[in-house]
């Protein structure tokens, strides 16, 4: 409890026990995450960004086909701008090509996101890989 | 006569008085939602923001906004009657001064959808009811003096969750908070959390701000943190986690990444934590 005098406050001396319980609780909550942390920062490697994609879907869209992706980050950088590039082929010649820009694929995440192709990949070769990216 | 002629003066202060406080609180909307109005994240959530998230927030500013009232108000507020009244005048402010603005600003066209638009005022009128209940206490609070009122625990608590959501809402939208995330190692998460809980304490009771708190000269200073910082600091990160959660930035990253982000939102959520137990 505290009490206000002339925009001043003071704080009890004699608390309610309830006060002392939630700053115990909180006190524990507090060093739990920060011996988390710790723990992660010692034991953690950093690795440089490790992109993959694995492809969901394919749909037809009312203009074309779209092949929905997760891109997952396995390694503990993030990545930013990166650049996803789809390629639609058929015995050996490209048909088709599409790329798409992801913001940031965080450390340890995955984004999803999709590619538009005019073409139907059915019958086709549907590559869909990272091409790039800057640190953040 | 002059029996009704009092009671017609008396009518008319208290009509001038009440128009007063609109005044300040649309001044106090402006003053302190300008910063959220002139996002560019903000106007992009207008359309992107989960609908049902949206809903929750709105919901959660109401008996934030009563409380808000029932502890400064427009009026001097005794019941919660009066409280309810003036934390929905608040919002009413609030979703005015958000259109009003956003249209001024060009924002707000006929050609958009009406879900859009109103998803957008819906979500700038939390920060800006905020705001306006906030301009009574900000411009021109007329302290009684020798008044001596207790704060309840949990009203002090709720106070600090109430500041720390104010400086979240203005702060958790922006792709910075994510790129800082992104861009910060472990050791710069753990030194963010211990700067945030010093400066929370040394605001409070160390810098001798008006508003500031005391300790009962046999009382240690670790009783204080314990019973008021460190709570606080676990209600700023809860409140980070809510504000993250609501606009949709935690996503589907590592337990690591969605800590670190937490960590950094908490930082102006603690100050807004602390300021609260100050101003309020």
């Amino acid at each position: 409890m505290t009490k206000s005098q002339q925009g001043r406050h003071r704080e009890r001396h004699d608390p309610h026990w309830i006060e002392w319980l939630t700053g115990l609780f909180s006190a524990l909550l507090v060093a739990a995450m920060l011996g988390w942390l710790t723990w992660e920062a010692f034991t953690r490697k950093m690795t440089p960004p490790d992109l993959a994609v694995t492809v969901l879907t394919t749909e037809k869209t009312s203009a074309g086909h779209r092949i929905t992706f997760d891109i997952y980050n396995t390694a503990t950088t993030t990545a930013a701008a990166v650049t996803v590039i789809g390629r639609l082929t058929e015995g050996g010649r490209v048909v088709e090509e599409n790329d798409v820009t992801f913001d940031y694929v965080a450390a340890e995440s995955k984004s999803t996101g999709a590619i538009l192709f005019q073409n139907d990949p059915a019958g086709r070769t549907v590559d869909i890989h990272p091409a790039g990216y800057t640190d953040p | 006569m002059a029996d009704a002629a009092t009671s017609a003066n008396d009518t008319k202060d208290e009509f001038n008085r009440f128009v007063t406080g609109l005044g300040r609180g649309v001044a106090g909307a402006l003053f302190l939602a300008l910063p959220m109005l002139m996002t560019m994240e903000m106007w992009y959530l207008g359309f992107t923001i989960a609908r049902e998230r949206l809903l929750l927030l709105l919901l959660v500013n109401i008996p934030l906004l009563i409380l808000l009232a029932h502890r400064i108000g427009f009026e001097e507020t005794f019941t919660w009657r009066e409280a309810s009244r003036d934390a929905t005048i608040a919002y009413g402010i609030g979703i005015v001064t958000s259109l009003v603005v956003l249209t001024a600003l060009g924002l707000l066209r006929g050609d958009m959808p009406a879900g859009e638009i109103i998803a957008k005022i819906a979500l700038q009128s939390v920060p800006a009811s905020i705001g306006a209940m906030l301009g009574r206490s900000q411009l021109g609070h007329e302290e009684t003096g020798d008044d001596t009122k207790e704060t309840p625990y949990h009203g002090e608590l709720l106070m600090m969750a109430a500041g720390a959501l104010f400086l979240s809402l203005n702060i958790a939208p922006t792709d910075e908070m994510m790129v800082l995330a992104y861009k910060m190692s472990i050791w710069h998460a753990i030194a963010v959390t211990l700067l945030s809980m010093a400066l929370m304490h040394g605001f409070v009771y160390a810098v001798s701000f008006i508003g500031g708190h005391e300790l009962e000269p046999e009382t240690p200073w670790w009783h204080a943190f314990v019973r008021f910082t460190l709570p606080g600091y676990v209600i700023a990160l809860a409140i980070s986690v809510f504000t993250l959660w609501i606009f949709e930035r935690l996503g589907d990253s590592s337990a690591v990444e969605i800590m670190l982000s937490v960590i950094v939102l908490g930082f102006p959520a603690s100050l807004g934590a602390a300021a609260a137990r100050l101003i309020l």
